[in-house]
C-alpha cells in the first residue's frame, strides 16, 4: 500500500485517556480519504500525528515504503514531505501570496521555483493575486492560497483539516467541487477531515468514521453514509 | 514508550535547548553561590555583626519595606478605586498621570525632596523670607526612616495602582453593578466587594513595591539608613569582610523568598490575570459638588507630590545650572548611559528570545521551568546580585589568568572584573525576566499555527524562527527592548557598584552630585532619565490604552 498507518495511539499530556486509540488505515495512491467525526473526536489529532506535529506513543506511519514514525524512528515534519492545509489556513500575514507559496519551495532553484508558482496559481485560479497579502483576499481565496501553498512542494500526501469550515454555504459547495477536480487532476493522495456528511459524500473515495478517538467504520461513502 | 521519550528529548535538545540552558545556568550561578553561604562557617567579624549590628539591619529593613508596602497599598488601591468607579474633573488626565511617579526613580526623588525641604530649600526660604516663619528642623527632616518610607510610598505606589486598576476595569463591572442593584452604597461596595475580589491584584502590586524597596540602594544610602543593602557594602568595602557581606546578602535573599512565598499564600487561588474576552467597562458614577472636589483634590495632590512638584523643581534647578553642567563630560555620560542601555537591552532581548522560543517549541516541563527560573533574577535585590557577580568574576579571572598572560605578559590579574562585561552580566540577571515575559506574551498572541505550517512546508525550527516567528513577534520584541532599556537607564545600585573605574552614567553621576551636596547640579541628568521613563510610560499606558479601544 502507498500509505500504511498501523496502530497509531496517542494521548495529550494531562489527558486522562488516549485521545487516539489504535488507528490503522491503508491508502492507495491517488485515493481521497474523508475522516468524519464529531467535534472533539480526534480528527485534527490524527492529521497532526501523520504530519509529525505530535509524537505517537505507539504505532507507525509509512509512506511509499519510507518510515515516517515507528518505535525507532521519528522524522520531524520538515523532512516528511507531507503537505497540510490548516483549519484556519495559517497563511503568513507578513508575506504576499507569492511569498507564501514560494515558502515551501526553498530547495528548488529560482527558475524552477517561479515556474512552479505559476503552475499552482493557475491550478487554483489565482494568477492575478500573487502580489496581494492574505488580509486582502476573501475567505475562499485564502483557502485556495493555502491549498496552493501546500500543493506547491509536490507532497507525497496532502492533509486537509476542515477545508470548508470557514466558508459560507454556497462557496463551500463550489470549492468542494473545485477541490475534487484539482486533487484528482493532480493525482494527489489526500486525507481530509470534516464533520459534514455532504462533504464526505461529494469528495471522498472512502470514508472513515471516528468516534472518541477510535475508528468505528470505514468504507464506501455511499454505504457508510446511508 | 521509552525510545520515543528519548527521541522527544533528542528532537528538543538542539541548539536552542543548549543555549537556553547555558543562559539560565549563568543566571543562576551567582545567586546560588550566595545562597549556599547561609550555612557557611562564620568568622569572628560575623559574631560582632550579629551581636551589635544585625538587629538594626533587620529592623530597619523590615520597617522600611513593610511600611512602604502598606502605605503604597492603601494609596494605590484607593486611587484605583476612585479612578475606576467615579467620574470627576480631570479624571481623563489623572487616570494616566497617576502612573507618572514611576518615571522618577526613588533615589532622584530622595535628593529632590531633600533639596526642596532642607534649610536652603524653596519651602523654608519662602516661609522665612515672606512669612518670617522659622520651622523646627526636626519636622522637615526627610533624611530619616520616615522620610524613606514617604519617598518609597509616593514613587512606587503606581505598581499597586496600575495592576489594581486594570483588574477593576476588566473584571468587576458586573460585580459592582450587581452589588449596587442590591442597594449597597459605593463605600460598602468598595469594602465588601472590591477589596476582597481584587485582593490578588493588590497583593501582587504590593509585592512589587516591597521588592523594589529591598532592591533600593540609592535612597537608603543617601538618607544614611542602615538596611541590608547598605550594610552589605559597608561590611565589604568598609570592614573588608567579604564572607560576612555574602552572609548578609544570603539573608536578604531569604527575606525576598519569604516575601514572594507569602505573596503566593496571600493571593489565594485567584490569579490577577484577566479573562481574555472583553469585559464590559464599568459605568462610572459622576461626582458633583463636594464629592467631585474631594476626588479631584485627592488624586491631584498625589499627582503633584509624586510627579509635578519634583519635576518642576528639577527643571528650575536645571535652568540654574545648565551652563556649569553641560559640556563634553556630560555628553560622555549621556552616551555611556545610552550605549550601555542599548547594548545590554539588545543582548538581553536576544537571550530572552532563545529561552522563550525553546520553552515554546519543546513543550517539556524542563524547558518551561527554564523560562520561569529567569523570574528569580528580577526579585533579587541589586546588592545581592552585585556581590554574587563580583565573586564569580573574580574567580573567573583567577582561572583565566594563564590565558591573559599568554596574550599579554604584563596583564593585570583582574580583566573581566574591571570591564563592562561584568555590569552587563548583572543587568542580564536582573532584567531578563522582563524581556522573557514580553517575548512569551508575543509568542502566545501569535500561537503555534504559523510555526507548524512552516514546518510542514519543509523548514526546520531554526529557519522557521528567522523566516516566520521573528517577524511575527516584532512588536513584543520592541516592547521588551524598550522596557529593559528604560530600566537600565534608571538603574542605580548595580551600575554604581559594578561599573569600571571612571565609568559614569547619568544615573551614577546624578547620585554622585547629590551625595556631594551638589543637588542642583544633579538636575539635568535626572531630568533626562525622567524624560526617558516618561516616554516609555506614555507609550505603554497611553498609546496601548488607546489602541485597545
Ligand atoms: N493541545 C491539547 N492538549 C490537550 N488536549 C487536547 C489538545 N488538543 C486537543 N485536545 C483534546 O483531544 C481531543 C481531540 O481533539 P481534536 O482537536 O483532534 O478534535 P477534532 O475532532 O479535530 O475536533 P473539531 O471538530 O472540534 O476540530 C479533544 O477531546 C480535545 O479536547
Ligand atoms: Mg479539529
Amino acid at each position: 500500500m502507498y500509505v500504511e498507518i498501523r496502530g497509531l495511539t496517542f494521548r495529550y499530556k494531562n489527558a486522562a485517556e488516549d485521545t487516539i486509540q489504535d488507528f490503522t488505515l491503508d491508502i492507495r495512491k491517488g485515493e481521497i480519504i474523508g475522516i468524519l467525526g464529531e467535534s472533539g473526536s480526534g480528527k485534527t489529532t490524527i492529521l497532526r500525528l501523520i504530519a509529525g506535529l505530535e509524537i505517537p506513543s505507539r504505532g507507525s506511519v509509512r509512506i511509499d515504503g519510507r518510515t515516517m514514525v515507528d518505535g525507532n524512528t521519528f522524522l520531524p515534519p520538515e523532512r516528511r514531505g507531507i503537505g497540510m492545509v490548516f483549519q484556519d489556513y495559517a497563511l503568513f500575514p507578513h508575506m504576499t501570496v507569492e511569498a507564501n507559496i514560494k515558502f515551501g519551495l526553498h530547495r528548488m532553484d529560482g527558475a524552477r521555483r517561479n515556474e512552479r508558482l505559476e503552475e499552482v496559481l493557475r491550478l487554483v485560479n489565482l494568477a492575478e493575486y500573487k502580489r496581494r497579502y492574505p488580509h486582502e483576499l476573501s475567505g475562499g481565496q485564502q483557502q485556495r492560497v493555502a491549498l496552493a501553498r501546500a500543493l506547491a512542494p509536490e507532497p507525497s500526501l496532502l492533509l486537509l483539516d476542515e477545508p470548508f469550515s470557514n466558508l459560507d454555504r454556497d462557496l463551500q459547495q463550489r470549492i468542494r467541487d473545485e477541490l475534487k477536480v484539482i486533487l484528482k487532476g493532480a493525482g494527489i493522495t489526500s486525507i481530509f477531515v470534516t464533520h459534514d456528511r455532504d462533504d464526505s459524500r461529494a469528495l471522498a473515495d472512502r470514508v472513515v468514521i471516528l468516534r472518541g478517538g477510535r475508528m468505528v467504520e470505514i468504507g464506501d461513502p455511499a454505504e457508510v453514509l446511508r | 514508550m521509552r525510545v520515543l521519550e528519548i527521541k522527544r528529548l533528542y528532537t528538543s535538545v538542539n541548539i536552542w535547548g543548549v543555549l537556553s540552558w547555558v543562559f539560565v545556568l549563568l543566571i543562576l550561578l551567582p545567586n546560588a553561590n550566595i545562597l549556599v553561604n547561609v550555612f557557611s562557617e562564620p568568622n569572628e567579624n560575623w559574631d560582632h555583626i550579629k551581636e551589635y549590628l544585625l538587629r538594626q539591619y533587620i529592623s530597619n529593613t523590615v520597617l522600611v519595606t513593610s511600611l512602604s508596602g502598606l502605605f503604597a497599598a492603601v494609596i494605590g488601591t484607593s486611587l484605583a478605586w476612585v479612578v475606576s468607579v467615579y467620574d470627576f474633573p480631570l479624571r481623563g488626565f489623572l487616570k494616566w498621570g497617576l502612573v507618572l511617579p514611576l518615571a522618577i526613580p526613588p533615589y532622584i526623588a530622595a535628593y529632590t525632596y531633600n533639596g526642596m525641604l532642607n534649610y536652603t530649600g524653596v519651602l523654608q526660604t519662602f516661609l522665612r523670607n515672606s512669612l518670617n516663619i522659622y520651622i523646627d528642623q526636626r519636622y522637615v527632616d526627610i533624611m530619616s526612616l520616615q522620610g524613606a518610607v514617604f519617598i518609597f510610598t509616593l514613587f512606587l505606589y503606581p505598581y499597586v495602582y496600575t495592576i489594581t486598576k486594570a483588574f477593576l476595569e476588566k473584571q468587576s463591572s458586573s460585580l459592582i453593578e450587581n452589588a449596587r442593584v442590591l442597594g449597597r452604597s459605593p463605600l460598602e461596595v468598595f469594602l465588601f466587594v472590591i477589596l476582597p475580589v481584587s485582593r490578588a491584584a493588590i497583593v501582587g502590586g504590593t509585592t512589587l513595591v516591597m521588592l523594589e524597596v529591598l532592591n533600593d540602594y540609592g535612597v537608603v544610602k543617601y538618607f544614611g539608613i542602615t538596611t541590608f543593602s547598605t550594610a552589605i557594602f559597608q561590611t565589604w568595602f568598609g570592614m573588608g569582610d567579604v564572607d560576612s557581606a555574602i552572609k548578609l546578602a544570603a539573608m536578604l535573599m531569604l527575606l525576598v523568598f519569604a516575601i514572594t512565598m507569602s505573596e503566593r499564600a496571600l493571593r489565594g487561588r485567584r490569579r490577577f490575570s484577566y479573562t481574555t474576552t472583553k469585559a464590559r467597562p464599568i459605568s462610572r458614577i459622576r461626582l458633583k459638588g463636594l464629592g467631585a472636589v474631594l476626588a479631584s483634590g485627592y488624586t491631584f495632590m498625589i499627582f503633584s507630590l509624586g510627579f509635578l512638584i519634583p519635576t518642576l523643581q528639577l527643571i528650575h534647578w536645571a535652568l540654574q545650572t545648565y551652563r556649569r553642567v553641560l559640556g563634553l563630560k556630560f555628553l560622555e555620560l549621556t552616551l555611556n548611559s545610552l550605549l550601555m542601555a542599548l547594548g545590554s537591552a539588545a543582548l538581553i532581548v536576544c537571550m530572552a528570545v532563545v529561552i522563550a522560543n525553546y520553552s515554546r517549541i519543546s513543550e517539556t516541563v524542563i524547558a518551561r521551568t527554564n523560562a520561569r527560573v529567569t523570574i528569580v533574577g528580577y526579585s533579587i535585590p541589586g546588592a545581592v546580585i552585585a556581590i554574587g557577580v563580583i565573586v564569580v568574576f573574580v574567580a573567573l579571572d583567577n582561572h583565566l589568568y594563564w590565558l591573559y598572560r599568554l596574550i599579554d605578559p604584563d596583564t593585570p590579574k583582574l580583566v573581566l572584573t574591571t570591564s563592562l562585561v561584568m555590569l552587563m552580566f548583572a543587568y542580564t540577571i536582573r532584567f531578563i525576566a522582563i524581556a522573557v515575559n514580553s517575548v512569551e506574551s508575543g509568542f502566545e498572541k501569535v500561537g503555534k499555527k504559523f510555526f507548524e505550517a512552516s514546518r510542514t512546508l519543509g523548514m526546520n525550527v531554526t529557519r522557521t524562527f528567522f523566516k516566520v516567528d521573528l517577524r511575527m513577534i516584532q512588536p513584543a520584541l520592541l516592547s521588551g527592548f524598550l522596557l529593559v532599556f528604560v530600566d537600565i537607564m534608571k538603574e542605580l545600585p548595580l551600575t554604581l557598584i559594578l561599573r569600571p573605574f571612571n565609568f559614569d552614567t547619568l544615573a551614577t553621576k546624578s547620585f554622585q552630585y547629590a551625595h556631594d551636596e551638589m543637588i542642583h547640579e544633579a538636575a539635568i541628568s535626572s531630568l533626562i532619565i525622567i524624560l526617558v521613563s516618561f516616554a516609555s510610560i506614555y507609550f505603554f499606558h497611553r498609546v496601548a490604552d488607546k489602541e485597545e479601544r
